[in-house]
């Protein structure tokens, strides 16, 4: 059996594990989102929070993946809460780091005048800051979400959704019929995961970059 | 203290801000960015700090809208204590020009003029009809302006938006740091010649910081002169500051040509001129004119003397002579 009549036969298995596999990522990535703005706007009095926050992300990430799937099964057991928290815990450390640079680095001048114009701390946030930061924060998420598209599919090792579960059945019984196009599906899948994503963050890029940014 | 009391000692009614021994001394410096000062500004008048760096020149106009919080003494603006008020509502009520402009790039030019009146709550169409009678008043053309983006503008354009943008609650005072100096100097002449015959209409009280002292002769109605150790060295008008500096930096900020200078800022009509209108032919002129435009048009047309309407006339060695130092001369402020 070729590559292609394995996929044709078994569309319809990889089709839901794909959904299932993008759905993961952007619940993963969703709250990552969420919990990094959160800091980013929340640590902006208190630099050494910032920094230990930070640091600590940072450390997170380099906690091989199959690993820390497994340190999680104690706690959270198998399945999708592991793999979520996870891949959320992965995804913090891009979108924390390019939502605090964002933010830092929004021209001093435009804060300035927009102070001496009489508006406080939340309306610059919300009205100057954010939206100006906003392009290098989506940035952010889009990094993220490629990241997350791949560790997602270590999953499985928990027993978390998503197109590892090909992968790893595949590998596991290597040399058996279709072991390899098995495997070779769930792989040619993520990729095909992960170039969906990427043009979907720069239509959206496009769609929500403030008009007078790109002029 | 009731925030709405006309103060004491010895201010009067017409005074807009009020700045009594207000100093900055920013932690872990030794030395006070900004020494105890007072001074009172009237209402519409326009008034120049000057000086080197590091004078405290910037810090002392900061201080006004509290984008500085003062370390000692009081600033009072319109007869409220400006440092007991919200600092937010302050600052609405404060034009502010600065020289890097600062439009929010991700706002149009309407959007970004009528930011304050957004704050203080103004309906769409006042905002509307108030962003057209501004982007007329800094001559951009409302239609054409209204709905680009800072960055379609050259730098002087968008120093006209921070200018109108700054004018669009219709503030009694300005506080303007370096507005016109990122910018080339053919353009910074036209600006400052527009924004002088605007400052004539909209009588404004204007605190204007520069390093330029050219610039504060040609702006000021007074200039505050201070040097590098944050002393304030001489406040006057321009031309007692060109007439008598006060001491050795006044006179070597002021370089040289002190003489010169104060063709440009004295008016033919304040020279003594000899009455009798056409007894002599000469170029006629107003007697609002400068001594220098005026030379001007007289050594072009080839003439050697000049009838100022409704005064009488002066030769051209009538008018260099006004620039000989001498206590009579200094009649203008």
């Amino acid at each position: 059996m070729s590559f292609f009549d394995y996929v044709s036969a078994n569309s319809e298995i990889i089709g839901f594990l794909l959904l299932q596999h993008l759905q993961v990522v952007l619940l993963a990535v969703g709250f990552a989102t969420a919990i990094s703005l959160g800091v980013a706007i929340g640590t902006e009095r208190l630099p050494r929070v910032r920094a230990a926050l930070l640091a600590t992300s940072g450390t997170i990430l380099t906690i091989p993946s199959f690993a820390l799937f497994g340190l999680l099964i104690p706690v959270f057991g198998l399945g999708v809460a592991p793999t979520v928290l996870a891949l959320t815990v992965y995804a913090i450390f891009p979108i924390l780091r390019n939502t605090v640079t964002a933010l830092e680095t929004v021209d001093g001048a435009v804060i300035d005048a927009a102070t001496g114009m009489g508006m406080g701390s939340g309306r610059r946030l919300r009205i100057v800051r954010l939206p100006l930061a906003w392009p290098v924060i989506l940035n952010g998420i889009r990094v993220a979400t490629i990241m997350v598209v791949a560790i997602a599919a270590i999953g499985a090792a928990v027993r978390g959704p998503g197109l590892g579960e090909l992968i790893f059945r595949g590998l596991s019984r290597i040399g058996g019929a279709n072991a390899l196009n098995e495997a070779l599906s769930g792989v040619v899948a993520i990729v095909v995961v992960a170039l969906l994503l990427d043009v979907l963050f720069l239509l959206i890029g496009k769609l929500t970059t403030p008009r007078g940014l790109h002029v | 203290m009731s925030e709405q009391s006309t103060p004491g000692t010895g201010t009067r009614s017409d005074v807009m801000i009020s700045l009594r021994d207000v100093s900055k001394r920013y932690s872990g410096a030794d030395a006070e960015a900004v020494r105890p000062l007072s001074i009172d500004i009237e209402r519409g008048e326009f008034l120049v700090l000057v000086g080197p760096s590091g004078c405290g020149k910037t810090t002392t106009l900061r201080m006004i809208n509290r984008l500085v919080e003062p370390s000692g003494g009081e600033i009072w603006v319109d007869g409220k204590n400006a440092t007991r008020v919200d600092a937010d509502e302050l600052r609405r009520h404060i034009g502010y020009v600065i020289q890097q402009v600062g439009l929010l790039p991700h706002m149009t030019i309407g959007e970004n003029v009528g930011l304050v009146p957004k704050l203080l709550g103004w309906g769409k169409d006042r905002i509307r009809q108030r962003v057209t009678e501004l982007l007329d008043l800094v001559g951009l053309d409302p239609d054409t302006y209204r709905s680009r983006y800072p960055k379609q503008l050259s730098g002087g354009q968008q120093q006209r938006v921070g200018v109108a943008r700054a004018l669009a609650a219709d503030p009694p005072v300005m506080l303007m740091d370096e507005p016109f100096g990122a910018i080339d100097p053919i353009t910074r002449g036209h600006l400052q010649d527009e924004f002088l015959k605007l400052q004539a209409r909209i009588r404004k009280t204007i605190v204007f910081v520069t390093h330029d002292i050219d610039e504060a002769l040609r702006l000021g109605d007074r200039i505050a002169i201070f040097d590098e150790n944050a002393r304030l060295a001489q406040l006057a008008t321009p031309l007692e500051i060109l007439t008598n500096p006060a001491d050795d930096f006044v006179r070597s900020f002021i370089g040289d040509g002190a003489a010169l200078r104060r063709l440009a800022l004295l008016r033919v009509g304040d020279l003594p001129a000899v009455p009798g209108v056409g007894i002599r032919d000469g170029v006629e002129v107003e007697p609002d004119e400068t001594v220098s435009a005026v030379l001007e048009k007289v050594l072009a047309a080839g003439s050697d003397s000049a009838v100022v309407r409704g005064r009488g006339s002066l030769t051209v060695q009538d008018m260099l002579l006004a620039t000989a130092v001498r206590d009579e001369s200094a009649v203008a402020t």
